[in-house]
């Protein structure tokens, strides 16, 4: 199976949709309960149950479907469901109005389980287990004696109006206790998180808190039917639109959409159009993932930009997946370990990008040898532009002289010997000028902007530390082939070259007046490979007659 | 007349030493680094001292500085500096440092032993030299900019090209094959065009080519 869904996409939206179909169909059912018995209570207000209920299926059927590895959805479905069932004691069929009383105050409990356990849908600390534990058994156990003490209802054991009061007054004790512990672990998260993910997960738990804490301090949601009308009705939507803000803060990014990490299968397929790097930031959803390539050689580890990394060890926040082939490690998945439901989900991730990482490591790791090369030849010019003027240089210069201090050299004699000078001055300058090594780009720029038979305006900014030499040859290069190139082809009248260097970058523009409709030659070609083999990029603008403009980046962080 | 020599390489030493001697230099002394510069300067208080601009320690422009260093300490000192490759503020530098008595030129020129030796006689006796290719670069960079030198005539920048490689008003007439007289006017033309009003006449020759050259 190559294009498509695949299988598993397609069973989960079959779930999805039946358990979607479920909801709808009960909250169907209750409503002709509510609507055709007699119902003790106004039937819209027990409606509101049920629109509570389709609420949750709703939003829990998307959050399902957007993020199949985490909890939420099926949480969120599930509380559909526990809403139905609350809805029911407005009916008259005995059973269902017991159930109804049994679980009247579950979403109350449900919504501090969302709380604790967004976004992963996993409670990854033993407090919050234990606080949502407790938040259960508020709802449930401490429900007890209202159903079974209180007058009229099919759980009756005895009429004990006292022990009711007790009863709600434990369970509202325990249940403020519970409401600040949730308080308490949501402020601590908030400030652990990264700002990116405070901003989005800060509205969500205050509005959750809002809600959580709206209906103890009013009035318990068992006496939602006894109070006004409208303030019951608020209560109600105030819980309903709980799940509403979890999709809203899932779609809000920090906690974007996830795939399946089957899928990543499908979409490594697609010749390679999309950064692998990004395919795992998306299925993850994680925006921070980062990729590191195990590279033979003293570089070890390095970045996609074949920069050296550190070795990857997993630290607080951040996890380490390695991803093997063949039994030898290649590289690493650096992931948000805050984030992810499961950390297998990423050796999962691990296993199925394998190949796809090995290409990758094979181009970074050309790429690395590429700007070797370049480095090694650059030094090799260095070297042998030296060994030229202070040694065949100096000799010939020394020749001359003892030619010019000899009676009757012949003239042709030392018109040859100061022509063979000026051509190896020439030759040293194309292997390697030395003032590009000894006094760096600008001062080279600038001897070459002067040799320039048109006007050269020449802008220089940040070159406070020299870059690294590769750096700084290809850079002097490209500018002389542009230069050299505006001159001989392009007829201009005047250069503008700017050369700008921050910490990241090092931008060049040569810009001439020329006649524009440059095409890429052999000299330009080999430059766009220099400047490629060290990860920058050469473009040129060149419309006819609209001059031209050659623009080089290349990174030289240091 | 008395000379030091600032220079590392062995040829290089050897092919000034050549020269000097034949135009009747004696060579006090040898120097190989910058500070040994200095020191031997003025140490023997030569009439000339020749230097290489890169030169140990740091083989990049060291010999300037102690060129400079040495103009300092010894106000007027001829010097006569050596450059592989040409850079316009290695000269700017220089004729900051006094404009009496100062020449710079690519290293190569020693190989023309008649003219070097000619130049190297300008300098002693207070003139300036320029290479032929700083100034020409000059001239290639003015004519781009908006400058009282881009103002000049062709003639004039002709003229001022010569005033900076330190020819005298007989020497360009005798190069542009017309009087001397007309070169006088043409001088006197060109401080009026880049406000040079009334000092010496000499100061204000060496004033155009510093404006020249560092414009």
């Amino acid at each position: 199976m190559s294009r498509g869904v695949p299988a598993r996409r397609l069973t989960l939206v079959l779930g999805a949709a039946q358990v979607a179909a479920a909801a709808l169909l009960l909250g169907f059912v209750e409503l002709a309960l509510l609507f055709w018995g007699p119902a003790p209570h106004p039937p819209w207000v027990a409606g509101l149950f049920v629109a509570g209920a389709w609420i949750y299926a709703g939003a829990g059927v998307i959050a399902w479907l957007r993020r199949p590895g985490s909890l939420m959805g099926l949480l969120m479905t599930a509380g559909a469901f526990v809403w139905l069932a609350a809805g029911l004691f407005n009916t008259t069929v005995p059973v269902l109005v017991a159930l109804g009383l049994i679980v009247t105050t579950l979403p109350i409990a449900l919504v501090i389980h969302l709380l604790l356990a967004f976004p992963s849908g996993r409670l990854r600390t033993r407090a919050a287990r234990v606080t949502v534990l407790a938040a259960y058994a508020t709802a449930l156990i401490g429900q007890v004696p209202r159903y079974i003490f209180a007058p009229g209802g099919p759980l009756q054991v005895e009429d004990a109006p006292g022990l009711v009061e007790a009863g709600t007054w434990v369970q509202r004790s325990v249940g403020a206790v519970v409401v600040a512990a949730t308080c308490i672990l949501l402020w601590r998260r908030l400030r652990a998180l990264a700002p990116a993910q405070r901003r989005v997960l800060a509205p969500l738990s205050i509005y959750g808190i809002f809600a959580v804490l709206l209906i103890p301090v009013t009035s318990g949601i068992g006496d939602v039917i006894g109070a006004p009308l409208t303030q019951a009705a608020v209560q109600l939507m105030v819980l309903a639109l709980v799940p509403v803000a979890f999709v809203v803060g899932a779609g809000r990014g920090g906690f974007a959409r996830t795939g399946e990490v089957d899928e990543l299968g499908t979409l490594l397929g697609d010749g390679g159009r999309t950064e692998l790097a990004d395919l795992l930031r998306a299925t993850l959803g994680d925006g921070t993932v980062e990729l590191l390539f195990r590279v033979p050689g003293a570089a070890g580890w390095v970045n996609s930009a074949g920069v050296g990394a550190i070795p990857p060890t997993a630290s607080g926040r951040r996890g380490v997946a390695p991803v093997e082939l063949a039994g030898e490690t290649i590289g690493a998945i650096v992931y948000d370990a805050t984030l992810l439901t499961r950390p297998d989900e990423v050796r999962d991730a691990a296993r199925v990008v394998a190949l796809a990482l090995d290409r990758e490591r094979l181009a970074v790791e050309l790429r690395v040898s590429r700007a070797r090369l370049v480095e090694a030849g650059d030094a090799e010019r260095r070297r042998i532009s030296r060994d030229l003027h202070d040694g065949l240089q100096s000799r010939l210069v020394l020749l001359a002289v003892q030619a010019g201090v000899t009676e009757g050299t012949s003239p042709e004699l030392r018109a040859g010997l100061e022509a063979a000078i000026d051509e190896l001055r020439d030759l040293v300058h194309g292997v390697m000028p030395a003032e590009l090594t000894e006094r760096g780009l600008p001062a080279a720029v600038k001897g070459l902007a002067d040799r320039m038979p048109i006007g050269v305006v020449l802008a220089v900014e940040g070159f406070e530390e020299r870059p690294a030499p590769a750096v700084e040859s290809t850079a002097f290069f490209v500018t002389a082939e542009a230069m050299v190139n505006a001159v001989k082809h392009a007829r201009a009248t005047e250069l503008t070259v700017t050369l700008a260097r921050d910490a990241e970058r090092l931008g060049i523009d040569v810009r001439d007046d020329g006649i524009g409709g440059a095409g890429a030659g052999n000299g330009i070609r080999s430059m766009t490979d220099r400047v490629e083999a060290l990860g920058g990029v050469l473009r040129i603008e060149s419309a006819v007659g609209a001059g031209t403009l050659v623009h080089v980046e290349l990174p030289c962080a240091s | 007349m008395r000379v030091v020599i600032g220079e590392d390489q062995a040829l290089m030493r050897h092919g000034l030493t050549l020269v000097l001697e034949r135009a009747g230099f004696e060579i006090v002394a040898n120097a190989a680094d910058a500070e040994d510069v200095v020191r031997k300067t003025a140490a023997h208080r030569p009439d000339l001292l020749v230097t290489d601009i890169r030169m140990p320690p740091t083989n990049t422009d060291d010999g300037l500085r102690a060129a400079i260093e040495v103009r300092s300490r010894v106000p007027g000192l001829p010097v006569l500096v050596l450059s592989q490759y040409l850079q316009r503020d290695y000269a700017v530098e220089l004729l900051e440092s006094g404009d009496e008595g100062v020449g710079y030129l690519l290293k190569q020129r020693v190989a023309d032993v008649d003219r070097f030796v000619a130049d190297l006689h300008r300098v002693v006796a207070g003139g300036t030299v320029l290479d032929p290719e700083v100034v020409a670069a000059m001239v290639g960079r003015h004519r781009a900019e908006e400058d009282p030198v881009a103002l000049l005539t062709d003639r004039q920048r002709e003229v001022l090209e010569l005033m900076a490689q330190g020819r005298s008003n007989a020497a360009i007439a005798a190069e542009l094959g017309v009087s001397e007289k007309a070169i006088v006017r043409h001088t006197s033309n060109i401080y009026d065009e880049l406000g040079l009003g009334s000092s010496p006449d000499d100061h204000r020759r060496v004033l155009a080519v510093v404006r020249f050259l560092s414009a």
